[in-house]
């Protein structure tokens, strides 16, 4: 490890990471259970009929889009049947979102790679090393959050035109992986802090290098964190326009939410075969958090918070 | 720490801090280096080259998704008829068309051929990234062959006099939409006159039953259609009296009391949201009355309604019997300064803009051919909203007032900065009056500036 970082000197006492809680005290319980009962009193249509106009307000233009998605074009029926795959055959073949999809993928499953091993490193150096410019730096990462991407647009474009990116998923990938770095370097380096440094020190002493002490001790601890921040990764890059439409021109390069746009026409708009677009740019997003919300949950509150 | 180890750590801080700084300089210099390049090649200004007339080009659609499959068509014929040229087809959303070009310009990467719109031509021919093409139109088979309202649109929006930046391939008109079936059930004839137009709109107007007379539109768009509505019950047909503009002429200001009059009595509530996509999708799917939207939407509402419902004619007539409207964007194809390979990017407009690719491209886009000889096809005649708009547009019974689309503050000063005005209008919270004179105030300032860049 270089000598200019000096190691953090917190081996004495380590902050509890995700080991248990105390336990608790006879007004602790008391508390709880007191809360518990008051929660019990409240009556049950008190907590789901707001839950249920949330949903109701939340899955109305879900709804509505599977509804143009599944039945024929023309039909103003409020339910969508016959159901029609032939706006999704469209899509897929007529208008590549066969290629916009295999295309987004490999943008959004690079960026989450990329974004997670390169936060990973940072994140540990800023967890458990001091050096001179620590702050500044983490004042850096926080401030290039304000910048908007547009901003960066142009001298972007350029540093990728003058190393022959532009028209290249890579040149999407970097962009991505760059924008997303700061705010993932900052969530894992919280989440790394919360694992006591004396799990490391334990397995150096059993003749772990560091980074071997690294793999086997600290990483399988930072799951929730990396499930947290991959998954952001991958959803916000899936998700991006910008980038995609300004520095990939051929068609098959293009990804999803560019062919969405071009589902819009200068003077009419195929609504079904929009809908049918847009079905198809939610699914993986839905998949995903529907795998790992759980993931998500633990990981924002074990790390977010107290980093 | 033993002496050594102290040593032995300095050291290594030395190492690392020189290592550091020879990171540091590196990286700075790389940045340097990709920011001095950068600075060699943008796409304002460049000159470009004629080329061999042979090998690849690219054509930016700006219509990309709706019109790619028959430009792929036209693509195909021009490379079986060039045997030596390749195009590479890039299509491009119209929603983002502006800012990808404007990126472009800053940042290099400009295509030799792109579709262009005389709604934002300007901006591009400010940033002197376009090729004039009146000399190349002069020498090529397409001289005489374009339609001349066109031509004098396509000058008038590059705003640097007779000098024309694009060569039109397509123009759209303003078409008022109405439901045959409801007037006939209603006993209504065809609203040919503004008149008829605001009787119907009462008539079939039930709000009980979600049956309206027309939709407005209030949202996206909403200011260049209402300038339709306005100048067409005036009958005033300049934009201009010397330099002020005549928007908020008292005739103006009393036929767009009238029109937004409408709104809620014989219009959807909703409305004040309406872009075209949504106002078009209602009337597609509702008990509407009336539209006003272009001929674009025509095969949206045969898929919707069938061919038997509905029909199209041209914006009512007012006063006199004269029919006054707006112009239309004209969209045609630049030639990029910046273009490596003139001579083949010529030769592609040329094939797009003759009679044989115009005429197939316009028939699939339901618009108006540019090419004279195109505008003839037997295929207009077979659309009747197509064959009236474009009868209209050429027989000379129709004043077409030139909206100043060579203004670059145009799209700022009618989207940006009133499209929230008129929604004011609508419900209520400011007057016609008010409106149009702010509207005034911005259109002048902008002619005035425009005037003293161009001294």
């Amino acid at each position: 490890m270089t000598a200019a970082l000096a190691e953090k000197d917190s081996v004495a006492a380590p902050p509890p990471a995700t080991g248990a809680p105390a336990p608790p005290g006879r007004g602790t319980r008391t508390r709880r259970f007191r809360r518990e009962r008051a929660f019990d009193d409240v009556p049950r249509w008190q907590i789901y009929l707001p839950l249920t106009l949330y949903l109701l307000f939340t899955l109305v233009p879900f709804y509505w889009m599977l509804l143009f998605a599944l039945r024929p074009a023309g039909s103003t029926a409020l339910v969508p049947w016959p159901l029609t795959g032939e706006h999704f055959g469209k899509v897929w073949h007529e208008r590549s979102f066969g290629m916009f999809f295999q295309n987004s993928m490999t943008v959004g499953v690079a960026t989450l790679v990329m974004t997670t091993g390169i936060a990973l490193a940072g994140g540990y150096a800023l967890a458990r090393f001091e050096f001179r410019i620590k702050n500044a730096f983490m004042l850096a990462l926080l401030c290039s959050q304000f910048i908007p991407g547009a901003l960066m647009l142009v001298p972007l474009f350029e540093i990728f035109r003058n190393l022959q990116l532009i028209n290249s998923l890579g040149s999407v990938i970097i962009a991505e992986t760059v924008f997303q770095l700061p705010l993932s370097i900052i969530l894992i380096s919280g989440f790394i802090k919360n694992v006591p440094v004396s799990l490391e020190e334990a397995a150096w002493v059993d003749g772990c290098s560091r980074f071997r002490a690294f793999c086997a001790v600290v990483l399988p601890l930072l799951r929730p964190g990396l499930i947290a921040v991959g998954s952001f990764a991958f959803v916000h890059s899936w998700n991006h326009f910008l980038f995609a439409l300004m520095f990939l021109s051929e068609q098959d390069k293009q990804t999803i939410p560019v062919g969405l746009n071009t589902l819009i026409g200068a003077d009419s708009v195929d609504l079904g075969a929009l809908a049918a677009g847009g079905v198809i740019a939610a699914v993986p997003v839905v998949i995903v958090f529907a795998f790992i919300q759980k993931w998500l949950i633990t990981g924002f509150s074990a790390g977010a918070v107290k980093g | 720490m033993t002496h050594t180890e102290r040593e032995e750590q300095h050291m290594r801080t030395s190492t690392g801090r020189r290592r550091g700084r020879t990171a540091a300089a590196a990286v700075m210099a790389g940045v340097l280096a990709l920011t001095a390049a950068a600075c060699g090649d943008d796409g304002s200004g460049s000159t470009g080259d004629e080329g061999s007339g042979k090998g690849e080009i690219t054509f930016w659609d700006n219509n990309g998704g709706p019109r790619t499959a028959v430009w792929k068509e036209i693509i195909e014929d021009f490379e079986a008829a060039n045997k030596d040229i390749e195009v590479t087809y890039v299509p491009i959303p119209i929603t983002d068309v502006q800012s990808k070009y404007d990126t472009a310009i800053a940042g290099g990467g400009l295509p030799d051929v792109g579709g262009v719109g005389t709604a934002y031509l300007a901006g591009i021919v400010a940033q002197n990234a376009l090729e004039p093409v009146g000399e190349r139109i002069g020498d090529s088979a397409l001289k005489g062959r374009l339609v001349e309202s066109m031509v004098e649109g396509v000058k008038a929006a590059g705003g640097r006099g007779d000098e024309m930046y694009a060569v039109p391939t397509s123009a759209n008109n303003g078409t008022l939409w109405y439901r045959t079936d409801l007037f006939e059930a209603a006993g209504l004839a065809a609203p040919t006159t503004w008149d008829a137009f605001y009787t119907a709109a009462g008539k079939l107007t039930d709000a009980e039953k979600n049956a309206f007379g027309y939709t407005i539109r209030g949202g996206a768009g909403s200011v260049a259609q209402a300038l339709d509505a306005m100048y067409g019950q005036s009958g005033i047909t300049a934009f201009w009296k010397g330099d002020r503009t005549t928007v908020n002429d008292p005739a103006n200001v009393a036929a767009l009391e009238k029109y937004v009059r409408l709104y809620k009595k014989a219009t959807p509530e909703a409305d004040v949201n309406n872009d075209f996509a949504k106002m078009v999708a209602q009337w597609d799917s509702g008990t509407i009355g009336m539209l006003s939207h272009n001929l674009g939407s025509y095969q949206d509402h045969v898929k919707a309604l069938g061919e038997e419902k509905f029909a199209g004619i041209p914006n009512p007539t007012g006063p006199g019997g004269v029919r006054v409207q707006v112009s239309n964007p004209v969209d045609g194809l630049g030639l990029f300064k910046a273009s490596r390979n003139k001579a083949a990017a010529w030769k592609f407009i040329e094939f797009a803009a003759s009679h044989a690719s115009n005429s197939k491209w316009n028939e699939a886009a339901g618009a108006i051919p540019a090419n004279t000889e195109a505008a003839k096809d037997a295929w207009i005649n077979e659309s009747e909203p197509t064959k009236l708009a474009a009868r209209s547009l050429t027989d000379g019974s129709t004043k077409i007032v030139q909206l100043p689309y060579y203004l670059p503050d145009w799209n700022s000063v009618t989207k940006a900065d009133n499209e929230p005005e008129f929604q004011k209008v609508l419900l209520g919270r400011t007057t016609p009056k008010a409106f149009l004179d702010q509207l005034a105030d911005d259109l002048n300032e902008a002619q005035a500036e425009w005037k003293q860049q161009n001294k």
